[in-house]
């Protein structure tokens, strides 16, 4: 479908044109408010204008933002990645338990007997005997 | 006014450095360049030549204060066209949608026009249609397209900006320019064609 009549009809449209001697008094409007606001410029205007100031005096190389920046997310990074040190355990007893004695025992040694000639033997476990051995000095609390 | 392109972009950008230089009578040039072209794209948009007066005093006043960061990389011609775009669209999403229309009397010589006259009488010489029957019918229909699609419209057919060029002022791909126009064509075409029925 071709839209050829449709433009050639909107293309009227064109000939809808303001009155004559408008963009004279256009220009004339715009050159007055330029006029208004450079004598009276606005709240924002004014604050910017002060920013503006205050930055140029201050004469910050434009990469020290650059680098300012960089340090502050390292130092974020670094800040958010540190370990949490463990809190020490409170540990609270009921009661005082006195000092283990271990009393001296003979050393003994354990081993594994079946008893002989049962035929249950395959389904009793098996009885485990203690047996005196020579003695070893060696202290029992040792590790 | 027949839509001109801009062949002097030279021009524009000595009077944008003499602008940034400091030279207020050289923006008053562009002003009087721009302004009719501009107030095309804006009155179209807004179908109110009182909004427009307003509009455009904003427009170019937004472009006084940011010429200073005009750099060059696109024409003065689509960097202007680009600020009308965006605050027109911003100036008709905040206003109230019960606007109301006040409408430039069109130009004599549109009787002469030889697609005016077939449009309105449609081949039937006893039937004549008035000028302002048919703007009013014009721009009810174009009021109904989306402001996207009007100003595709506006952009293309009324003021005779290429596609190419829409698309870099809009920052849209040419494809998307060709589909807004086709959908809103069809849609005016709808809109227009009870019109010519009756």
């Amino acid at each position: 479908m071709s839209h050829e009549p449709m433009h050639r009809i909107i293309r009227l449209k064109r000939y809808e044109q303001p009155p004559e001697g408008y963009f004279d008094d256009f220009l004339r409007e715009f050159q007055n408010r330029q006029r208004a606001e450079l004598l009276h410029p606005s709240i924002g205007e004014l604050i910017l204008e002060r920013f503006h100031a205050i930055l140029s005096e201050i004469r910050v190389p434009a990469m020290a933002y650059a680098g300012a920046a960089a340090i502050a997310v390292v130092a974020s990074v670094f800040i958010l990645r540190l370990p949490t040190p463990e809190q020490p355990r409170a540990y609270s007893a009921s009661y005082t338990q006195p000092p283990v004695m271990v009393p001296s025992m003979q050393p003994v040694s354990l081993r594994v007997e079946a008893p002989a000639g049962d035929r249950f033997d395959s389904l009793f476990p098996p009885s485990y005997l203690l047996r005196p051995r020579a003695a070893n000095h060696e202290s029992p609390l040792s590790f | 006014m027949t839509p001109e392109t801009d062949n002097q972009p030279n021009n524009d950008m000595e009077l944008v450095a003499r602008t940034q230089g400091g030279d207020p009578t050289a923006f008053d040039e562009l002003v009087v360049k721009y302004s009719p072209r501009l107030y095309g794209l804006v009155y179209h948009m807004t179908s109110n030549h009182e909004d427009t007066n307003d509009l455009l005093q904003d427009i170019f006043s937004k472009a006084y204060r940011s010429i200073a960061n005009f750099r060059g990389k696109s024409s003065f011609y689509t960097w202007m066209h680009s600020i009308s775009v965006n605050m027109t669209i911003n100036f008709l999403k905040k206003r109230n949608r019960r606007q109301h229309p006040s409408l430039n009397d069109p130009d004599s010589r549109i009787e002469n026009d030889p697609d005016f006259i077939a449009a309105t009488s449609n081949g039937d010489p006893t039937k004549e249609v008035s000028v302002h029957e048919l703007q009013k019918k014009l721009n009810d229909a174009m009021m109904k397209l989306s402001e996207d699609h009007r100003m595709a419209v506006t952009m293309f057919d009324i003021q005779g900006i290429p596609h190419a060029e829409i698309a870099k002022i809009l920052k849209v791909s040419e494809g998307t320019v060709r589909s807004r126009l086709f959908y809103a064509h069809r849609q005016l075409q709808n809109s227009l064609q009870e019109f010519k029925r009756n």
